[in-house]
């Protein structure tokens, strides 16, 4: 009965389970996630619920979907409307009703000017009530872990640089890993002798890569760069690279007209050389050195960096990929599909993939954590990642320049710390787990 | 083995002259424009109008000695309606603008004559002398019929507009440029000799939209230029002052023209050294901690150091290096070591020996080396330590000991050898990893070091700078890589290279 339900995926869960620092690293994950998630609701300055003049508001669930959202109430004794505009309206000034602040009443990147110049979560802080006087600050508005020189809160920033860090880790490595995987099991599967072609084919292909770069990146670069600039880059850079899928595949079935003769003859492509001399290449230039020469002479923005990163951090994972591929593509299942005369791609993705992606999630995981410490020392050094950006590095950052602050350095540090130390040991709770090899 | 190394060698020069092409691209690539940087002229934005032309042709020497009024590389790809020899043009945005007008208009002559007649537009402004309009300009009884101030403003704003006619390409900003120059003219009557000039430009536009043919950037071409290109010229020198990289001359820096060469190596034997010690440390601590707590297996110890190396595998380097200086450099807490630097400039002696030399040093060096150590130390450890339970385990081991040989002998003897395998493919990586690692250490403890050098280099765009130390990074790492290779053969005899 047992053998039956007997399943990889189950066993390695198990295994997984077992391992409690792994399992526990997991639940804070969980847990960051979930913070990276709902950060505007945790930590913002606009209360989430209030009632002003009888009526109510959700600001800062409206200024979610609407960031400058207008509303007006009348005011009963005057009979005069009186406009509010969601974000720049200091909500502790009015006189509210009832209200229900986020469990930490700041926004990441506004100071509290009553706050400025690094002040401590024991010291005495500031607050300015409603008659215009400045006392003590009441307990529910506490920067419980202290301000920057511009009096932002720091809990508030940490809880939204959660979300930076966290997108760093899923951005960056998933395009890392789709060109690593890809790369690497072309190479793995086939070696240098095994991708065979026509010449036609193969010639064309090169073509159709040339020629798709040409169109969708040459003749299209004003439009990109202007798209760009007003915003919706995004979707010029997906129109281009469909284009360039486009043309590659149509260049490829165009090659079937010109199969003939000396065209016709199959060559081998030598895949394999070329990706491991690509990693060679990369694998030479301090990647952290390389990746900050590179986002010196882009816009600073905190996206490209995310695309910098994975498009510097697929080496690791190709060549896992290769190897297991290597290894796997002598195996007899593999073997057996393509002596039943499968196809190339469904002997990769069906048969080969399936079983080469146990290694290549740990170098995942491994990858994410320092995919999370490229960027925080990118915005440590304040390279790359624009000033009103609040991320870990750079409230860390902050703290360096003033010796007094340490709770500029040490909340910041510790979070990042966290965060990849849980990665790490995900990584090895996963290598333990999925590599059953290692067990005995 | 001799054969093997050859090989590797051989190898290198393609990979390093990847590394030196990718270099290369990306200081191209890069926004700043070297000479405005090096020509100290007023800053661009206020002075532009008041380019004279000695300060336009220093510039123009300038790219010359730089070796800037050459293509880039040995060919370039594009389409037929781009100009081959648009490098010549001097300034970087013209260049910009005149590649993005024949890119939509394909007609490249009218494009450029287009161009040429409105740099003619802009020049005719040195015709227009103050005094001289302020005197013609009077009414019949001799009263001024503008201030000079308004005359000065008025040409002032045509030279504007048009310089910034110069920079663009949108259609939409020409257009509404034009309607605002038409107004201005019409209104100031002595403004008249620029006017012509511009009304000249301006039909030369319409011409060149009326004959526009765009097809022509949807068809690509290569463009060969040869051996006279800024790259070959960087690679291998210009027969003249430059010496080129293979002969060690890396050119000049754009923050204040002194050879790189000069300003460079110091550095080089700041950081290699760091990285050196560093990972000799690194060694020292972890071989023998690894193999105790290998040895010492699921004890107390163990465990302990186990969870010690993890969490310092896990800790930022940055943060570390921020948390000693706050402990042991701060007047606040304990004052141990120097916050910053290698030396004491006012102390410092460049007489003294060596000996004096490093113990002046040596509390510079403390800090950043306890950071620059202790993350390939947890990386190492961990290694060396997986390494020696699975030499445990071998079969000759086992033997080793039931022909009674002592403890001592079987660690240091037997097991030692062969878990050093592992640690020494590692090395490998290490290097990197200490070089890369540089650029936050020497940052955060202002070390004059490589690392510190390029942070500086980029926040200043000086791309010489960048591509040198980016070479000889990769060449070091390369050489890590060898020595790993080499290293590895003579550990284990069963490695050969044949």
């Amino acid at each position: 009965m047992e053998q039956r339900d007997f399943s990889f995926k189950k066993y390695a869960w198990q295994q997984f389970k077992k391992n409690k620092p792994a399992l526990i690293s997991l639940y804070i994950l969980i847990a960051l996630v979930f913070i990276a998630l709902f950060a505007p609701i945790i930590a913002n300055d606009q209360p989430l619920y209030c009632k002003y003049k009888g009526e109510a508001f959700y600001p800062a669930f409206s200024t979610l979907v609407n960031p400058s959202k207008l509303d007006s109430v009348i005011n009963p004794e005057t009979g005069l409307a009186e406009v509010l505009q969601f974000d720049i309206t200091d909500w502790r000034k009015l006189d509210l009703e009832k209200v229900m602040w986020a469990p930490i009443p700041y926004s990441p990147d506004k100071g509290d000017r009553y706050n400025r110049e690094y002040v401590s979560p024991f010291d005495e802080q500031r607050y300015k009530n409603s008659d215009n006087e400045i006392v003590a600050i009441p307990n529910r508005l506490r920067h419980i872990m202290g301000t920057d020189n511009i009096g932002r809160d720091l809990a508030s920033g940490l809880i939204h640089g959660t979300r930076i860090s966290l997108l760093v880790g899923v951005l960056a490595m998933g395009i890392a890993s789709i060109i690593g995987v890809f790369l690497g099991a072309l190479a793995g599967f086939f070696g240098d002798r095994n991708l065979l072609m026509p010449r036609s084919k193969y010639y064309f292909t090169l073509l159709g890569v040339f020629m798709a770069f040409f169109y969708g990146f040459g003749v299209r670069k004003y439009t990109l760069a202007n798209a760009f600039t007003s915003g919706n880059g995004i979707w010029e850079l997906v129109i281009s690279l469909i284009l360039i899928a486009a043309i590659i595949v149509g260049m490829r079935l165009l090659s079937r007209v010109f199969k003939f003769g000396w065209l016709a003859k199959e060559v081998s492509v030598p895949i394999d050389s070329f990706v491991s001399r690509g990693i060679e290449i990369l694998n030479s230039i301090p990647r952290l050195i390389l990746i900050i020469t590179i986002s010196a002479i882009f816009v600073r923005s905190i996206w490209l960096i995310m695309v910098i990163i994975g498009l510097t951090s697929w080496t690791g994972i190709a060549r896992f990929t290769r190897a297991e591929f290597l290894r796997i593509r002598e195996l007899e299942y593999v073997q057996a599909s393509k002596s039943l005369g499968y196809s190339n791609f469904r002997a990769i993705a069906k048969h080969a993939l399936p079983n080469a992606l146990a290694p290549v999630f740990v170098s995942i995981a491994f990858g994410v954590a320092s995919a999370i410490l490229i960027e925080s020392s990118l915005s440590f050094l304040g390279i790359g990642v624009p000033d009103d950006v609040v991320t870990w590095g750079s409230l860390l950052n902050l703290g360096r320049q003033e010796f007094e602050a340490w709770w500029l350095v040490m909340f910041p540090g510790f979070a990042i710390f966290l965060t990849i130390t849980i990665y790490n040991l995900i990584g090895e709770g996963l290598r333990d787990a999925l590599d059953p090899r290692l067990k005995s | 083995m001799l054969k093997y190394l050859a090989k590797r060698i051989l190898i290198f020069i393609p990979t390093l002259l990847a590394i030196s092409l990718l270099a290369f691209i990306i200081s191209i690539s890069a926004p700043a424009d070297p000479v405005e940087k090096l020509s100290s002229s007023a800053d661009k934005e206020g002075a532009a109008n008041q380019q004279s032309n000695a300060t336009k042709k220093t510039k123009q020497e300038l790219r010359k000695k730089l070796g800037l009024d050459l293509p880039v590389f040995y060919f370039s790809f594009g389409s037929i309606s781009d100009c081959d020899t648009l490098y010549r043009v001097a300034d970087k945005d013209h260049s910009a603008c005149l590649a993005e007008l024949s890119h939509y208009y394909g007609n490249w002559e009218d494009v450029s004559s287009y161009f040429h007649q409105l740099n003619i537009a802009q020049l005719s402004h040195s015709k227009l002398i103050l005094d001289y309009i302020f005197e013609m300009n009077k009414d019949a009884e001799g009263r001024p019929n503008y201030s000079k101030n308004e005359i000065n403003d008025v040409i002032t704003e045509s030279n504007f507009e048009i310089n910034s006619m110069l920079e663009t390409a949108n259609p939409n900003v020409i257009a509404s440029k034009f309607s605002s120059l038409d107004t201005l003219y019409s209104n100031y009557a002595f403004l008249s000799p620029v006017k012509k000039e511009f009304e000249q430009s301006k039909l030369l536009y319409n011409d060149m939209l009326s004959k526009q043919s765009s097809w022509k950037s949807y068809i690509p071409k290569i463009i060969w230029y040869g051996s006279k290109n800024q790259y070959h010229f960087w690679l291998f020198g210009d027969g003249e002052q430059r010496k080129g990289v293979v002969r060690g001359d890396f050119g000049f820096s754009y923050i204040d023209s002194q050879p790189i060469n000069t300003k460079i190596w110091s550095k080089v034997w700041i950081s290699f050294s760091f990285s050196l010690l560093s990972v000799l440390f690194a060694y020292l601590v972890s071989i023998p901690l690894g193999i105790y707590s290998a040895y010492k297996k699921d004890t107390k110890f163990d465990r302990i150091t186990s969870i010690v190396v993890f969490v310092l595998y896990s800790m930022p380097g940055f943060f570390i290096g921020v948390l000693l200086l706050y402990t042991f450099a701060n007047p606040d807490t304990l004052r141990w070591f120097p916050v910053s630097g290698i030396q004491d400039p006012t102390l410092y002696d460049p007489s003294w020996s060596f000996f004096e030399k490093a113990a002046h040093r040596a509390p510079y060096f403390i800090l950043p080396l306890i950071t620059y150590t202790y993350s390939s130390f947890a990386f190492l450890s961990r290694i060396m330590r997986v390494g020696v339970i699975d030499v445990f385990g071998q079969d000759y081991i086992r033997t080793a000991r039931a022909k009674g040989l002592g403890e001592g002998k079987v660690v240091m003897k037997h097991a030692l050898r062969n878990s050093l395998l592992p640690i020494i493919t590692v090395f490998a990586n290490i290097f990197p990893l200490a070089i890369g690692g540089s650029v936050i250490i020497e940052t955060i403890f202002t070390i004059p070091g490589m690392g510190f050098e390029i942070y500086s280099s980029i926040l200043n765009s000086d791309y010489p700078m960048i591509v040198a130390v980016f070479t000889i990074i990769g060449f070091l790492t390369m050489i890590g890589y060898l020595v790993a290779d080499i290293l590895y053969a003579v550990v284990d005899p069963r490695i050969s290279y044949k």
